[in-house]
């Protein structure tokens, strides 16, 4: 077996005053897509820093492909989007893509001819030679990915990837992160997006709070964490189901969008007396539908709504 | 190190692409050359025979007569043509001076293409001249300060000459007697002649320790700009997964130094070519040669040349580094200037330095201030270039610096790593202890 990507074993993560990763343990496997997903402040960008080696872990273990070394030593076979991105305002396109291929140790000319063939890839074609601060948010963010890919680096690690993309650039990134994943390298990357991770991961870890709360396939996961999920699709008389979704006897929660709602039923309730009580009350559905617990339910479910406020808090003194 | 390459290529091509570097590289020259031809070109056509009517109204008319002679001296050149400088017109006063002068008065101050034969000037001179100095001028040019004094300088003359003579003693005694001192300096080194003069030493000596001066203070300030704007784009967490703090910190003083010396060498090289080729470039403006303004050039010996670029490359390290490493710390200019502070201090004794060893350049305080390795690179190539210094205090002084590179080197790049990604409140000197501690 080949190993791991990634692996972290017991690492720690101290700031002044507060502890921003718990003994965290995790291993990425190579090749696939695997997300990192958590509320705002849970420690993902903490994390994905001292994968990077720009921070050290005060605790712990972490190996790169398979080496002890650290990222910097692996450099050349990394790619990293931080979530913070930069790039210098006044240089032109295709000079900053040259450079950036330049410190992950690519020859110039190579460099330049990667970074065209990127540009090309990306429809930046006529930015070519302009200043970098003359590009909408959206382009430099192709840039950016551009400039962490040019290398064909065999771990690709992305903070917060999609943040920020209008929809048609989210498509175009997602495309290339899924074509990373298809030549068999590895994608890492953070979120909070849930949709996004569940369309896209092989595997996920969910942390809150700087620990690890679930860590499987989406397979997994979902088998796990159990019980009877309707997805529920209103089209009149709505307020007359609030009675029956309230019978703690045959819902155990619920998730309420407005028009649709995701029900999970209480243990040993039966999905056709749910369906019985809510024709009973008179309540007029487009859909009734017996589906997989979705990842978003899962989160909120194992992390909490108030965990995500606890953190805030925590984001908010620290 | 092709990464280091990649960072030094960056910052050189980069910095030298910006409009302020085009400019004040190529119009400093531009002025420099301007300096040099305008004043050439502004007196050389303005230079004029002047017409005066001197009003001898003494006794014995002698006086009149000297001052004439005098005046005869001067000429100037035009169109390759020698002329005198005055043309002088003796009026004698038979009718009383005051009548004379009117007369002449009247002829006085107009424009030549109106008149002429107009004077540009009267000098009346009478008894009371001869006894107290005191003589009257009248003309169009009475407020020109250079030819007064050049009139008062022959009037004074003529003056001391008739006074001698109605004293009796010998002019030519007089003249041997007040000849004044002239030394001639010359540099000695290891008891031999140099050949060079001790003011082209001086203005050596000067020349480097200000342009070693000038550089740090400017472009050493860019290198810490250099990293804060690093900082504010957020560029640097992606420089910091692919590159080590200290190829980052090397390539950044590297960058910036050698572009610092390119624009120098830029500099150097226009006014040593126009200074070379002023004969050239004053026949461009239609110039006589002569005329161009001489900037002094001292000659380099190649040892020197070495030592000075040593100490140069040198020093801009020591003082680069610990500009990057304020850069790191801060989060704006404004911050900035605070924490330059010391480090400006560091220079500018350093410079002053210069000006004790100038002074006396085998004194203690430039043997102390060679080992100390902040003021080494401005006092160490001006004892070489006024003083013979032993090999061994050579050796020594460039052994502090790099064990001072080092060290600060060290500091810096412990700062710098903790520093680059460190937002939000500008670090306390406790904090930034801390990070050097914890590295």
């Amino acid at each position: 077996m080949t190993a791991p990507a990634v692996l972290l074993e017991g690492v720690t993560k101290r700031f002044a005053g507060h502890v921003a990763v718990r003994d965290l343990s995790m291993t990425v496997p190579t090749g696939g897509i695997f997300g990192l997903l958590g509320p705002n402040g849970a420690g993902k960008s903490t994390t994905i820093r001292m994968i990077m080696e720009i921070y050290l872990a005060d605790e712990g273990r972490i190996e790169i492909l398979g080496t002890p070394h650290g990222a910097r030593a692996l450099s050349d076979r990394l790619g990293y989007i931080p979530e913070e991105r930069g790039l210098y305002k006044k240089m032109k396109v295709i000079d900053q893509l040259i450079f950036f291929g330049e410190t992950k140790g690519i020859v110039r000319g190579e460099a330049r001819k990667r970074g065209l063939a990127w540009i090309e890839r990306l429809g930046l074609g006529e930015w070519r030679d302009k200043k970098v601060e003359d590009l909408s948010k959206g382009m430099q963010q192709k840039v950016q990915f551009a400039g962490a890919l040019l290398h064909d680096p065999d771990l690709v690690v992305l903070d917060e990837p999609f943040s920020g993309l209008d929809p048609v650039n989210s498509q175009v990134m997602k495309d290339v992160v899924i074509d990373i994943a298809k030549q068999g390298r590895t994608v890492l990357f953070s979120t909070h997006i849930m949709e996004q991770a569940e369309r896209m991961c092989d595997r996920v870890v969910i942390i809150a709070r700087g620990e690890k709360v679930v860590d499987g396939t989406l397979a997994e996961i979902k088998h796990q964490f159990g019980g009877t999920h309707v997805a529920l699709t209103f089209s009149r008389d709505k307020e007359k189901a609030a009675r029956v979704l309230a019978d703690r006897s045959l819902v155990a929660s619920v998730d309420d969008y407005g028009v649709t709602a995701d029900v999970e039923l209480a243990s040993g309730a039966q999905a056709e007396s749910l369906l019985e009580a809510l024709v009973h009350a008179g309540v007029g559905m487009t859909r009734f539908e017996l589906v997989e617990p979705s990842l978003q339910s899962i989160f909120i479910a194992k992390v909490g709504a108030e965990a995500v406020t606890a953190a805030r808090k925590e984001e908010v003194a620290a | 190190m092709n990464k280091v390459f990649a960072v030094i290529r960056r910052e050189m091509v980069e910095r030298i692409r910006t409009k302020a570097f085009l400019i004040s590289t190529f119009l400093l020259p531009i002025l420099m050359v301007v300096m040099m031809v305008l004043p050439a070109f502004m007196m050389g056509g303005t230079e004029r025979t002047q017409r005066i009517a001197i009003v001898d109204g003494t006794r014995d008319g002698q006086l009149g007569a000297a001052v004439e002679s005098g005046l005869a001296r001067p000429t100037f050149t035009k169109d390759g043509e020698t002329r005198p400088l005055y043309d002088v017109a003796l009026v004698t006063a038979p009718d009383g001076v005051q009548l004379a002068e009117d007369s002449l008065v009247a002829l006085t101050g107009f424009s030549r293409e109106k008149m002429p034969t107009t004077l540009d000037g009267v000098l009346v001179l009478t008894d009371e001249t001869l006894a107290s100095g005191k003589a009257v001028y009248l003309g169009g040019n009475a407020g020109s300060l250079q030819g007064m004094g050049a009139l008062q300088g022959t009037l004074s003359q003529a003056l001391m000459r008739s006074r001698l003579q109605d004293a009796g003693v010998d002019e030519a005694v007089v003249m041997k007697a007040m000849m004044r001192a002239d030394i001639q300096s010359q540099k000695v080194a290891d008891g031999k002649l140099t050949g060079e003069s001790g003011e082209a030493s001086f203005v050596l000596a000067y020349g480097m320790g200000f342009l070693l001066y000038f550089v740090i203070l400017i472009y050493g300030a860019q290198t810490a700009t250099s990293v804060i704007e690093e900082k504010t784009s957020r560029i640097m967490e992606v420089l910091a997964s692919s590159l080590t703090p200290f190829q980052m910190l090397l390539g950044k003083i590297v960058g910036v130094g050698l572009t610092g010396l390119l624009q120098v060498g830029i500099w150097g090289g226009v006014v040593f070519l126009a200074s070379s080729q002023r004969g050239a470039l004053a026949g461009l403006v239609g110039l006589d040669p002569s005329a161009m303004a001489a900037m002094p050039i001292p000659s380099m010996p190649l040892d020197l040349l070495v030592v000075f670029l040593l100490y140069f490359a040198l020093g801009f390290v020591l003082y680069g580094a610990l500009y990057a490493a304020i850069g790191s710390m801060v989060n704006s200019m404004q911050e900035m200037q605070q924490f330059m502070m010391p480090v400006t201090m560091l220079i500018v004794f350093g410079f002053f330095g210069v000006f004790a060893v100038m002074k006396d350049p085998t004194a203690g305080i430039g043997l102390i201030f060679s080992y100390i390795p902040f003021f080494a690179p401005f006092v160490m190539p001006v004892r070489w270039s006024m003083a013979s210094v032993p090999v061994t205090q050579l050796v020594l002084s460039l052994a502090s610096m790099i064990a001072g590179i080092l060290a600060v080197a060290w500091l810096a790049a412990r700062i710098y790593r903790v520093g680059i990604l460190m937002y939000g409140k500008k670090p306390t000197f406790r904090e930034v202890f801390r990070w050097v501690r914890q590295g």
